[in-house]
């Protein structure tokens, strides 16, 4: 399949972004890597065998019925615009700028998937979800992992599970990540107690970026660390136990910063809102952690004019290629003041009322 | 160099296995890692001196350094580094070259071979990651390492996982008497239970 009438496959994705109404619980996501036998892992496969299993891959996954008119495109063909769109859509923590010949990337019409090939391993799927139904996307994730399975054989021993080139992602080779926007514990500070008196060895938290010293816009990104020696479902069932309680402390701080009706709280509020209307040029990472304050703004009733929906879609849309996918040709010195320009068209209608 | 004392003090344990060790020459600058270990990022826990032909040289290492290894058991240096350059010193993978050297320092393995040839170093370079659970640590016998899927199985999980959670977190604001919490955690679970029986009803 190749592009055509000028529509780009990875840049008109936008689903399911465009509808998200999420407060917390922005996202989730859940990959799974896996190797076909007989082939050596990406770093030690030569060109030609890389060839050959991407040709053997995709056969069966543009088949698919499980995936919605899905496209191929390979590493050397994808612009840097593309690579970057695809780690903002799919919020993954690694950047695709390194990818080079004999990798490719399969999207589909969902948005939903991202399959990438010949990586760090042969196949990684991955499953972008904004309904918080962990279950039922993995139930659709097995789906296309079993049917791939039936024309190609997995690497799996019955020691180690499924065989990875990173043996510390062997076993089920499942990596769950939930992303929680906890603006309320950022704000008052408590969220690192309360990770601290939540968090044991099964999972760590880290930032959007992959850093866990930067937390970005108020998001912590909780991730399984075991994926040997547990199974899926423990693995989810860890999970939603852990991220349930954490929505239940930011939500209970919410209304905790209600009651109080919290100066400090509305005093920075009030400022991100300054910086978003007033800036003559941003970054990304200022305008998403304001954008957060924002959306804490909008729950607590301080200020109208605007949705929940709308600053998650702001929230995406200025990130860096969103942005400039919207804007069309910027030049690079540019980009802030486009950036800048394009929130304060978005927020025009908003109004403080406190 | 954060803690000179401690080093030293490893020194020194360290020094009294080696007998063609010398201490008295270290000054505490930086040292530079072994050239096998350039890749390395754990924390430095050993200083080795090594005095060759009235030479001092100084290498700096983490505690598990295969080369320290290699130094200890009394493989001489020179010998040590002509082996490696043909190639044949150490455990290597015959299918894909990967060695037991470049897996120590976080090089992927290469193959599904390596699993394998390396069969032995696995699960306790897992366990000195943290990536295992301590179900596998506490080592009873006769239980499987691996759970979970196996190729083709289908396993689907169980929706409700998500009611009981909620409804765990409520009971947990019942007892801590957060009544406006669990008061939220009663709406969500009434609306997704609903939602439930609609999509069953459909069906």
């Amino acid at each position: 399949m190749k592009k055509n009438n000028g529509s780009d496959p990875v840049l008109k994705q936008r689903k399911p972004w465009e509808e998200n109404e999420n407060t917390v619980w922005l996202a989730s996501t859940l990959s799974l890597n896996r190797n076909v036998e007989k082939f050596k892992f990406p770093m030690k496969l030569d060109a030609e065998r890389e060839r050959q299993l991407i040709g053997v891959i995709s056969k069966e996954l543009m088949a698919n019925k499980y995936l919605v008119k899905p496209t191929l495109i390979s590493a050397e063909q994808a612009t840097p615009l593309q690579k970057q769109f695809l780690v903002e859509h799919f919020l993954t923590t690694e950047s695709f700028q390194q990818a080079h010949a004999g990798e490719a990337f399969i999207i589909d019409e969902s948005g939903e998937f991202l399959i990438t090939l010949n990586v760090h391993d042969h196949i990684h799927f991955q499953l972008l979800d904004v309904q918080g139904e962990l279950e039922s996307a993995w139930n659709k994730l097995v789906q296309i992992e079993t049917s791939l399975g039936s024309s190609v054989n997995y690497m799996f021993s019955p020691k180690y599970g499924f065989l990875t080139a990173d043996f510390n992602q062997c076993g089920t080779a499942l990596n769950a990540a939930v992303f929680l926007q906890v603006p309320a514990l950022v704000h008052t500070e408590l969220v690192d107690a309360v990770l601290e008196q939540l968090v044991d060895d099964s999972f760590y938290v880290t930032g959007i970026q992959g850093n866990p010293t930067e937390i970005i816009g108020d998001i912590l990104v909780v991730q399984n660390n075991y994926t040997l020696g547990i199974s899926e479902e423990n693995i989810i069932a860890n999970l939603r136990a852990f991220t349930t309680k954490i929505l239940v402390e930011e939500n209970s701080t919410k209304s905790k910063i209600r009651h109080e009706d919290n100066a400090e709280i509305k005093d920075r509020v009030s400022r991100a809102f300054g910086i978003l209307i007033h800036s003559y040029q941003i970054e990304a990472i200022e305008a998403l952690n304001a954008i957060s304050l924002l959306k804490l703004g909008t729950e607590l009733g301080w200020m109208t004019g605007i949705t929940i929906k709308d600053l998650n879609k702001l929230f995406f849309n200025c990130r860096r290629a969103h942005l400039l996918q919207q804007c069309g040709d910027v030049k690079q010195e540019e980009i802030l003041h486009t950036r800048a320009e394009f929130i304060h068209k978005t927020l025009s209608n908003v109004k403080l009322t406190i | 160099m954060a803690n000179n004392s401690e080093e030293e003090e490893q020194e020194n344990n360290n020094n009294n296995h080696n007998n063609n060790n010398n201490n008295n020459n270290h000054n505490g600058a930086e040292l530079e890692r072994p050239i096998e270990c350039t890749e390395c990022r754990r924390p430095i826990a050993v200083h080795y001196t090594e005095i060759v032909n009235n030479n001092f040289i100084e290498t700096a290492m983490c505690a598990e350094c295969p080369v320290l290894r290699h130094k200890l058991q009394g493989t001489p240096h020179s010998e040590q580094t002509a082996k490696k350059a043909d190639g044949s010193t150490g455990l290597a993978c015959g299918n894909c070259g990967t060695t037991l050297e470049s897996i120590r320092v976080g090089t992927p393995l290469g193959c599904e071979i390596c699993y394998e040839v390396f069969d032995d170093i696995i699960l306790p370079e897992m366990a000195a990651a943290n990536r295992l659970p301590p179900r596998i640590l506490s080592n009873k016998k006769n239980q499987p390492i691996h759970l979970g899927r196996t190729p083709g199985q289908s396993q689907e999980i169980n929706p409700s996982l998500r009611l009981l959670a909620l409804n765990e977190a409520l009971s947990e604001m019942l007892k801590s008497e957060d009544y406006e919490q669990a008061a939220w955690l009663r709406d969500q679970i009434k609306a997704l239970t609903e939602k439930r029986q609609e999509n069953d009803e459909k069906k």
